[in-house]
């Protein structure tokens, strides 16, 4: 039988970390470290993380570029000569065609680059919108006032509306009620603008699907609609959206139908299924018209949110119930001429 | 032991009344708004402005009903109780646009006012039933008033040991000299004499008085002495605290005869209002001149805490059961709102805001408890500064931009009532508790305005009065009910 044994340890390292004795220090000696809070502003329309590409793949664009472009500008300058060799007058002429077109090609591309731009300034202004209702920010808020104002400077339309926000911005001290009142009175219109031109939009889908003799033609149709109809709604909220912006628009768009699974969770799902359901009891295909009639609107509604300036906080967001009474009327009212 | 401050037959009384408004009610919802807050807060400013915007269609960004365009118009109506005086808009309205336009006179009495909304609501029936309209009752009445309803469990005995208590504290002493002299003077236990009485509480009213204007506040009952209404001189009126005699009361002695008039006020005065008026209540706001405090010190700042603790433990408060509507009738929602907020510049008003809440931090709990939503809001009824800054000394100094009334003194400079100046007020403390210690004097001095000498009119021709965060207090008090 063997004894218990105790022994000491010696390891310096333990040691010195365990036993920190209280110290006092000045206060201006010491870093300040606070927790940054920044409120988020939605989180359904968080960007997609950035897509990494490998350098290899940039390699080959880059090359390829330069090969296309050379090939271009080769392309131009050989046919620029063989103007000149044909005759004078001809090569003169083909020179300023080449300039116009260049031209013409640096102020599109200026336009799409402004159009991108001021995608994201609408994108940057629902942020600091958010966050001045947070914060109720007073300065934050007239900022963003102040954009929106300029943004929508050249409307005819708008003109009472602006009025009425830079009449009575002066008499608001806080951030929150700022932000309401340029919603009710700057959004308030375009919201009903933008629903009635979804709903246009819904209706000639679902009349287009219940009439239609092929898949294929409906189809077609949808996509059309959906790309006119985003297109119509950023144009409404001031974004002006150009090939390239309606791209990453689109693609917004697409990303918000995605994160919501297709179905706009603040909407109750009973009620689209039952609106569904009416319609399929009715016949095949006009069910079919209403589905896409809904497939439609909530293209619409998706635009809404990404190119609307401002979040919504006092005017409720617009959901599918509202367009779903429209849709079957419309629907089976085709059903009943056909 | 004290008692509740009714007794059964005022609870049926009250809750046969409310039956009453409830029948009436039934096609014309009635809302009774009741404006309170201790003299000088900024009631009849309140109101005025109040009516005036809805009357007008103000500029009201921030009331719902007006703002989604579903607002209709209002107009003013005969009050279905003729023996209340009424709200005397017109008069105050008229010596706010005079020239030189004057601060209306101060509330002095209960008195009501009708305003009749018509508006569209936007739940999913209003479409068949077509506009609604509300009746908006505004009752107007001293915050004094208030401090008496207390009494009502207290007997003459009880009160009286509580009054002489106070009036002999230390601090009390300049301004309750005179009445404590003349109670020793005086035997309590002679014969009764309305001369004797009358001499007592002349003296007994002088001290309340004195307390309250050197004090900056009281939080003294009765508070009919110091705002008498239309019971001035009357024998409920005229009593004092006296200590209880050495001998046992009999009838005749002064002692019994001004128990008999404590009691008399309790039942004639006290109690009427509370089942008439208080108890029938939906909605209250609660003004208060947090600025004059300030300007007083910590000890009126003090004094001003204990006085709205005070007024608000009467509140009938809590959420109203949807059974039990027909009978009784709760505040649901107290608005506390810092009144005069246009003497801050508005980078303050977040302080202001919090000096608030530090102040009804105990009311507001317990409203809390009670189911009652309470909310508090920095206001102003009418406007009459605006802001600009002022660089000195590489300093850039927010201030407000008005006339001062004639006779407010700032640095030894007397202000005539016609120079605009722009005064920067001092900070507010950062923190509220500052100011409840003693020892660390905040250098503040919020001057008083003359009322907007210019005033904008409306395409109808109509005053627009400006105003700062009203349309928040009228949407938080009625915005629901014109939903």
């Amino acid at each position: 039988m063997k004894r218990p044994v105790a022994r000491t340890i010696s390891s310096s390292t333990t040691t010195s970390e365990a036993a920190r004795s209280p110290r006092a220090f000045a206060a201006d000696r010491a870093e300040i470290i606070e927790a940054v809070f920044t409120p988020e502003a939605e989180p359904g329309l968080l960007p997609l993380p950035p897509r990494r590409r490998s350098w290899v793949a940039r390699l080959a664009w880059t090359s390829g570029g330069i090969l296309v472009s050379a090939g271009l500008g080769l392309a131009a300058d050989r046919l620029i000569r063989d103007l000149f060799a044909s005759n004078e007058w001809l090569g003169w002429l083909g020179l300023g065609v080449l300039g116009v077109f260049l031209l013409a090609i640096v102020v599109l591309v200026t336009r799409e680059m402004l159009a991108l731009r001021r995608l994201r300034v609408l994108d940057a202004l629902k942020a600091d919108a958010a966050r001045a209702v947070l914060d109720n920010d007073r300065k934050t808020a007239g900022a963003v006032t102040e954009q929106l104002l300029a943004i929508y400077a050249p409307r005819p339309d708008m003109a009472r509306a602006r009025q009425t926000l830079s009449d009575t911005l002066p008499h608001l001290f806080d951030g929150a009620e700022v932000i309401a009142l340029a919603e009710r009175s700057l959004m308030a219109p375009l919201d009903a603008r933008a629903k009635a031109l979804t709903a246009a939009s819904a209706r000639r889908v679902a009349l287009v699907t219940a009439v239609s003799p092929r898949a294929l033609v409906d189809i077609a149709f949808v996509i059309y609609e959906s790309v006119r109809l985003a297109g119509a709604i950023a144009a409404l909220y001031g974004a002006r959206p150009g090939f390239f912006g309606f791209w990453r628009l689109a693609r917004a768009v697409l990303a918000h139908l995605a994160v919501t699974g297709g179905l706009v969770l603040t909407d109750g799902v009973v009620e689209q299924l039952v609106g569904q359901g009416l319609a399929a009891k009715l016949s095949a295909r006009l069910g079919e018209g209403v589905v896409n009639g809904l497939m439609t609107v909530r293209v619409g509604m998706a635009a809404m949110r990404v190119v609307r300036p401002l979040p919504y906080e006092t005017l409720p967001m617009p959901t599918v119930r509202d367009f779903i009474g429209e849709l079957v009327k419309v629907t089976t009212d085709a059903g009943k001429s056909a | 032991m004290p008692q509740p401050p009714t007794t059964i037959t005022d609870e049926l009384g009250i809750a046969l009344s409310n039956l009453a408004d409830s029948a009436t009610g039934i096609l014309t919802p009635t809302l009774r708004l009741g404006v309170t807050g201790l003299s000088r807060a900024g009631k009849t400013i309140f109101i005025t402005a109040l009516v005036h915007n809805l009357l007008t269609q103000g500029r009201l960004p921030g009331f719902a009903p007006l703002a989604d365009g579903r607002f209709i118009g209002a107009k003013l109506a005969e009050y279905p109780d003729a023996t209340i005086p009424r709200f005397a808009y017109e008069q105050h309205l008229a010596a706010l646009t005079a020239n030189p336009p004057v601060w209306p006179e101060s509330t002095r009495r209960i008195s009501q006012l009708r305003i009749v909304l018509k508006f569209q609501s936007a739940k999913w029936w209003a479409g068949l039933t077509g506009p609604a309209t509300l009746n908006l009752d505004i009752v107007d009445y001293p915050g004094e008033w208030l401090l008496d309803l207390p009494l009502l469990g207290l007997s003459f005995a009880e009160w009286s040991a509580e009054a002489l208590a106070r009036a002999r504290q230390p601090g009390h002493a300049k301004e309750a000299a005179e009445f404590l002299k003349a109670l020793d003077s005086m035997d309590v236990s002679k014969d009764a004499s309305d001369s004797e009485a009358e001499r007592m509480a002349s003296t007994f009213t002088t001290y309340l008085r004195r307390s309250r204007e050197h004090g900056a506040l009281s939080t003294l009952p009765p508070g009919r002495f110091l705002l008498p209404g239309d019971l001035e001189g009357s024998p409920a009126l005229t009593f004092a605290p006296l200590p209880r005699p050495g001998v046992p009361v009999r009838h005749g002695m002064l002692y019994a005869m001004l128990e008999g008039r404590f009691e008399a006020y309790k039942t004639q005065v006290v109690r009427p209002f509370f089942r008439d008026h208080f108890a029938r209540l939906d909605r209250q706001v609660v003004l208060v001149d947090t600025l004059r405090a300030l300007n007083a010190g910590s000890e009126a700042v003090n004094d001003l805490e204990t006085a709205l603790t005070a007024v608000l433990a009467c509140f009938r408060q809590g959420e109203a059961n949807p059974l039990l509507r027909p009978f009784v009738r709760n505040i649901d929602r107290i608005l506390f709102a810092a009144t005069k907020a246009d003497h801050v510049h508005h980078t303050s008003h977040d302080r202001l805001g919090a000096i608030l809440n530090r102040l009804v931090a105990s009311a507001s709990k317990r409203a809390r408890f009670a189911g009652t939503t309470t909310r508090s809001i920095a206001m102003a009824g009418i406007r009459a500064t605006s802001e600009g800054t002022i660089r000195e000394n590489g300093e850039t100094l927010p201030t407000l931009i008005g006339t001062p009334l004639k006779g407010e003194v700032l640095d030894g400079t007397s202000y005539d009532g016609k120079t605009e100046i722009a005064l920067f007020p001092g900070d507010l403390p950062e923190r509220p508790d500052s100011l409840f210690e003693d020892g660390q004097p905040v250098s503040l001095n919020f001057l008083r305005f003359t009322p907007p000498q210019k005033l904008d009119r409306n395409a109808a021709g109509d005053v627009v009065l400006p105003h700062i965060r009203l349309d928040r207090a009228l949407d938080y008090l009625i915005g629901d009910w014109m939903a």
